[in-house]
């Protein structure tokens, strides 16, 4: 009862963080202008390379991709910032600590809205998928499944990313992202697994986000055109992404008990880095 | 002159030994951001683009990485000093804001030009693209000029931003991926048609890259929006325009701040 309403209350403290500070309107737009930045910029790779902007099998694997790829940059670039945020900007991290609540369940509340708010953006960029046009095929009940899990997993991810920033410095603001580049390389977002070398195909089926996205493209597009990824069933998928993401929350559980424990030990709860 | 240089050191300094003392940042921002360069470069093998391509993906990686430094280095931080509570003490201080500035640049400059020539070697050996440089006396030039436009570029933001408060952050995240776009990050400029290209060429990150792609890969020149030296030419005029603007800012915004009180106004 007590985690419910430290997430409910982390949830709604992350909503005024991130949006209050101008008016609905001005914040959606801000909200999807990255990640049609992002699509754009991919289009523009495609374009430059073929003569043309619209429909093949590549530009719809690489388009759904990447929409949903921004899900996880923008979870990936808020949660890398969290910690720094609230220890550096805001210097309430030791009163977090110093509460009732626990600091990773009220981590997991920030990652929840964070996952809600990069939601919109997705389906702002497949709506524009049909200028291009997408074949959509959905599977409503598939891509639910999909999403949830998509955040069980981005989640723990997310606060592998924030155990480690307890005890770094703050060097920049864009560590989150780099950390989702990981994501971007090995989970074939943007180009199939089968293009990567043969032993980071190995390291790529370690992580729940290949069968995540395997699970978009077949949800979103009826299809999976990935040589490794289209020779697992959907159920199979959905088991492999079940045990991996049990895998991630089970390494971010042990990771921030140990980094929560040094940070305490080297008092980097209230460093402040003025770099 | 001389106080102006102390302060340029003395501000470049933590920097410096910051990257030095706390080297978790080599994780951070050479390892991971190398894997996303890759993944780009996968996208081009995919689309069997031409080996040039993957080298556009390497030198954009590289350029970005200064314009990353920029924006939260550089456009936020004044922003950022205010919050933990130094802006003041610069303002109190007998230095410019100017040369507060310059030092967080060249500071800011050592970490992420570590981290530009990570990205040049590893990525070429990694996916062997093949350099060919046809002037580099040139390439040299474009490339300084190219960012000192974009930190002059940073210093005219700062104030700005400082001025803005809180959207700051905002305009930082925003000036991310719809900037690598209108750039021409991974592909040429030209591709966007003119019109768009010329109006992206306000972003010195354009012109630059542009100019270095056609001194780097030659073969690419066909795709060229203007000749290297025009770039560069237009490029000077920039880092004028944007000096002079930072430095009208600057002394806005010092004005603004303490008529509103709000310099030493924190969390809003």
């Amino acid at each position: 009862m007590q985690a419910l309403k430290t997430i409910r209350t982390a949830m709604w403290l992350d909503y005024q963080i991130m949006a209050n500070w101008t008016r609905p309107i001005i914040f959606f737009t801000y909200n999807i202008a990255k990640p049609v930045g992002s699509s754009l910029l991919l289009i523009a790779m495609y374009y430059v390379v073929t003569g043309r902007v619209v429909g093949s099998a590549a530009l719809s694997f690489l388009f759904v991709g990447n929409a949903f790829y921004m899900i996880l940059a923008q979870v990936m670039m808020s949660l890398g910032w969290v910690v720094h945020d609230d220890r550096e900007h805001y210097q309430t991290l030791k009163y977090i600590y110093i509460s009732p609540s626990s600091y990773y369940v009220y981590l997991v509340g920030r990652a929840a809205m964070r996952f809600l708010m990069a939601l919109f953006p997705a389906f702002f960029l497949l709506l524009l998928g049909l200028l291009i046009p997408i074949p959509y095929a959905f599977n409503y009940p598939l891509l639910a499944f999909t999403l949830l899990f998509g955040w069980l997993f981005m989640v723990a991810s997310g606060m592998l990313l924030n155990s480690v920033n307890l005890l770094t410095a703050r060097h920049g603001g864009a560590i989150g992202e780099a950390f989702a580049g990981v994501f971007y390389l090995f989970s074939g977002v943007v180009f199939p697994v089968s293009m990567l070398p043969a032993p980071l195909q190995v390291v790529a089926m370690y992580f729940p986000s290949t069968y995540w996205f395997s699970l978009v493209r077949r949800s979103v597009l009826g299809v999976e055109v990935d040589g490794i990824m289209k020779n697992y069933t959907i159920n199979q998928c959905v088991l492999l992404l079940a045990i991996t993401t049990g895998m991630f929350i089970a390494m971010s559980i042990a990771l921030y008990l140990t980094m929560d424990h040094l940070a305490r030990k080297r008092g980097t709860v209230e460093m402040i880095t003025t770099y | 002159m001389i106080t102006f240089l102390r302060a340029v050191k003395g501000r470049a300094y933590p920097r410096v030994v910051g990257a030095l003392r706390e080297p978790s940042w080599m994780f951070w921002e050479i390892f991971l951001p190398i894997l996303s360069i890759s993944a780009f470069v996968m996208v081009y093998r995919a689309l069997e683009a031409p080996k040039e391509f993957e080298g556009f993906v390497i030198l954009g990686g590289i350029m970005t990485s200064y314009w990353l430094n920029v924006l939260w280095g550089m456009d936020s931080q004044f922003y950022w000093e205010k919050e933990t509570g130094n802006l003041q003490h610069y303002i109190i201080a007998p230095a410019s804001l100017e040369s507060i500035l310059a030092g967080m640049a060249l500071g800011g400059m050592f970490a992420t030009t570590t981290r530009a020539l990570a990205i040049l070697f590893i990525g070429t050996w990694m996916f062997q693209v093949d350099i060919t440089v046809v002037n580099p006396l040139l390439l040299i030039l474009v490339f300084i000029v190219c960012l000192a436009s974009m930190y002059a570029m940073g210093m005219m933001f700062a104030s700005l931003f400082l001025m803005w408060g809180r959207e700051a952050w905002v305009m930082s995240n925003l000036f991310q991926e719809p900037i690598y776009f209108l750039s021409g990050q991974n592909f040429p400029v030209k591709a966007l048609g003119e019109t768009v290209a010329a109006i992206a060429s306000l972003i010195p990150l354009t012109l630059g890259l542009d100019a270095m792609r056609q001194l780097i890969f030659p073969s690419t020149y066909s795709w060229a929006l203007m000749t290297p030296v025009i770039e560069l030419i237009i490029l000077l005029v920039l880092t004028l325009l944007y000096l002079i603007l930072a430095m009208l800012f600057l002394k806005k915004m010092e004005r603004l701040g303490k008529e509103k009180g709000t310099i030493i106004t924190r969390w809003l």
